[in-house]
């Protein structure tokens, strides 16, 4: 008996060397969250903040960045400014107290409905290709499935350079360089893949007793496939959409080389957002902090199946 | 004693004539990683010049062997 | 009575038809007509956004087309782009770059990710939660990380070069670490752990937990030292999903590009030109669509064969 728990107290580690990895985990949680913690603490500062030295870490919070982010402004002489009737807006005045004056609203409103429209389009496509598809594979023979769905994934896997050659020949000739419709598209081909993946995974824990069920009661198979298998995977489904959303969120590579205006999506944007002699950091980091704050939700939203959605289904835990 | 049959471990080789997958499917993992090595190292040029080759040659096989019988 | 035999066979030869399927019911469509339904629009798609493109890639790649002159003559050049390619100084020395990137971003992850991965399995109080805070940079953007780590590798300002010069007690504007021949291969390597530590982690803790606990109490009954419970129970059995990650890692930074575009866009000259930044130059600034089109197809014949092993890798990991 004394060597039972014995063995017990080294599977279950003991209460101090759990304090120390707790330690050491924290730590490197924090240290890792620092550079995250920077750029939304940038966010709130003015340009001359954002570059001073020594960093500061305390400092007057302004919304300098986030107007920036929203306006083009000109540079005007204070007597220009004088002649001018009062400023109405709280952000008028911040902006007149730079010796600017606001001409209009930048890009960064179309780019981030770019951005939603082509995440939300081609997430709704794959999930419903995929969805399809997964079941197809699950449930049927299908003949070759082992190198159809190899096939599926490794089309995840091709560089995204080396696919944008022949995508950028073939969407001038068909006229889609450049539209929204084309990166939903190109988006949805990419995503397939992984919702064919986790769905398969996903629908395969399904008991099929489930549609003979229901199948025996009358049922098509199409039926049983909308009665008895969508609500029991919709779960999975959910998960797997957001893994589409957050691909088709971040994607830079495609959008760089294939939009650059009307269906441009932000991670290209971002990073051009310049103010007087380079980049303008306050109005980068505003723009970065609204555009990660998604993916915190998110992440927080999938943490059960993240595992899952990594390995394309493959560990489930 | 003398009548339980064990049947012989076959050997490598004789799994490889049997065309059966595991053994060769590690001849082109072998052969696709000797690739990968060959066109990323900094020492031989003839190497880095045979590598795709060597790739393709090993992707090839695999798809092949891969419908071998387990 | 009579009409059960014919059923009978009716519905053998409907379940024979689809073994996986359920031969009760064949009213409305065939599932072989469902699955057909069903998978068919995907694989059309992919057919049509994959697979065309890559078979006109192949084709380009044996050319001397022009993308920003479509309307010369295309002329047949054989293999000569692969010959050229596979004697290029250029690209072979990308390649090298690359293999530093990868090499160095897979030892440090899997160094740190199984660390971070053993120390949470202690199931310390609070470890979901930190966990999944720690899990935050491999969900971003690999773009807007490379753009926002810019920032702090500002020389003077930033807040690394600030933090460095603060343990270190260098002075921050001394050194660049993007504009520096020497340093900035190890930028890039910096921002990638920095993002990917925690993917790593997430696929050795998977791989701790399947290690069933009376494993451990065996060992324990043998009288096996820690140390060696380590060696040869833990890291053994973990080994597969560490493969996996490791495969997987090194497939997706041999083709990074996003956030080497932003850091360095393969600058200082071309020092931290991996590959997939030669092929943008030489693709989409140069315009050498024939060039580009076969270094796309190594490229595509590296990733493909690596895929394999990788599924392999997957299928391994799957039977546990």
């Amino acid at each position: 008996m004394p060597g039972l728990t014995q063995a017990h107290s080294v599977v279950a580690p003991s209460t101090a060397s759990r304090r120390i990895a707790g330690a050491l985990v924290i730590v490197y949680a924090i240290i890792t969250m620092i550079p995250l913690l920077w750029i939304i603490a940038t966010s709130f500062k003015t340009p001359p903040d954002s570059i001073s030295y020594p960093p500061k870490v305390i400092f007057t919070p302004s919304l300098e960045g986030y107007v920036n982010l929203f306006t083009t402004r000109t540079r005007q002489t204070p007597e220009v400014i004088a002649t001018l009737p009062p400023p109405t807006t709280w952000y008028d005045k911040l902006v007149r107290s730079r010796n600017m004056v606001i001409a209009g609203p930048s890009n960064v409103i179309p780019r981030f409905v770019n951005s939603i429209i082509i995440a939300f389009g081609s997430t709704f496509l794959a999930v419903f290709l995929g969805t399809l598809a997964a079941y197809g594979f699950s449930r049927f023979k299908v003949p070759l499935k082992d190198d159809l769905l190899f096939f599926i994934l490794s089309t995840r896997m091709m560089p995204p350079i080396a696919v944008a050659i022949p995508i950028y020949l073939m969407y001038r000739e068909l006229g889609l360089s450049d539209t929204k419709l084309g990166m939903i598209l190109l988006y949805t081909a990419v995503n397939v893949s992984l919702a064919v993946w986790l769905l398969k995974g996903f629908i395969d824990e399904i008991p099929r007793e489930y549609e003979e069920a229901a199948m025996i009661d009358g049922y098509t198979r199409l039926q049983a496939f909308r009665k008895a298998v969508l609500p029991q995977a919709a779960t999975g489904i959910a998960a797997t959409a957001i893994f589409c959303l957050i691909f088709a969120w971040n994607e830079y590579a495609f959008a760089v080389l294939l939009t650059s205006g009307t269906a441009q999506t932000m991670p290209p944007f971002i990073p051009f957002i310049i103010g007087e002699g380079g980049q303008d950091w306050p109005a980068v980091a505003a723009a970065t902090t609204l555009f990660v704050i998604p993916i915190f939700v998110f992440t927080i939203l999938l943490r059960k199946h993240l595992l899952r959605g990594i390995t394309f289904g493959a560990v489930r835990k | 004693m003398s009548d339980i049959h064990v049947p012989p471990r076959p050997s490598l080789v004789t799994k490889i004539l049997r065309l059966r997958r595991g053994p060769w499917e590690n001849i082109a993992t072998i052969l696709i990683g000797l690739g990968v090595v060959m066109l990323m190292q900094p020492y031989s040029a003839t190497a880095y010049a045979y590598s795709f080759i060597t790739i393709l040659a090993g992707t090839i096989l695999f798809a092949i062997v891969s419908h071998f019988p387990e | 009575m009579t009409e059960l035999p014919a059923q009978t066979a009716f519905a053998d030869r409907v379940a024979e038809a689809m073994p996986s399927g359920i031969g009760k019911t064949v009213r409305g469509l065939s599932d072989k007509a469902i699955a057909w339904l069903f998978i068919g629009p995907t694989i059309l798609l992919l057919l049509a956004i994959n697979i065309f493109p890559l078979i006109w890639t192949i084709y380009l790649s044996f050319t001397n087309y022009r993308a920003n002159r479509p309307n010369a003559e295309v002329k047949y050049v054989g293999l000569d782009w692969y010959h050229r390619i596979l004697g290029d100084a250029d690209v072979w020395a990308a390649m090298q770059t690359t293999a530093h990137f990868v090499i160095w971003t897979i030892i440090i992850e899997t160094v740190l990710g199984f660390g971070l991965a053993w120390l949470i399995d202690k199931k310390f109080r609070g470890h979901a939660l930190w966990t999944t805070v720690i899990l935050i940079p491999m969900m971003l953007s690999p773009a807007v990380v490379g753009n926002f780590w810019t920032f702090l590798y500002q020389p003077q300002s930033g807040l690394f070069n600030y933090a460095i010069s603060f343990v270190t007690g260098i002075d921050p504007s001394s050194f660049q670490m993007l504009g520096s021949v020497r340093l900035s291969p190890w930028a890039i390597v910096i921002v990638d752990a920095w993002m990917w530590t925690p993917y790593v982690m997430l696929i050795c803790l998977a791989g701790l937990r399947s290690i069933p606990d009376y494993i451990y109490e065996a060992a324990e009954v043998d009288r096996a030292s820690p140390w060696r419970q380590f060696w040869s129970i833990t890291l053994p059995m973990a080994l597969p999903f560490i493969m996996l990650a490791v495969l997987f890692r090194g497939i997706e930074n041999f083709k990074m590009f996003d956030m080497v575009n932003l850091l360095t866009g393969g600058g200082p000259g071309s020092t931290t030109e991996v590959v997939s930044i030669t092929l943008k130059r030489q693709a989409f600034e140069s315009w050498r669509t024939g060039y580009s089109s076969a270094l796309a197809i190594i490229l595509f014949v590296t990733v493909f064969g690596l895929a394999n092993i990788y599924v392999k890798a997957l299928n391994r990991v799957k039977q546990r």
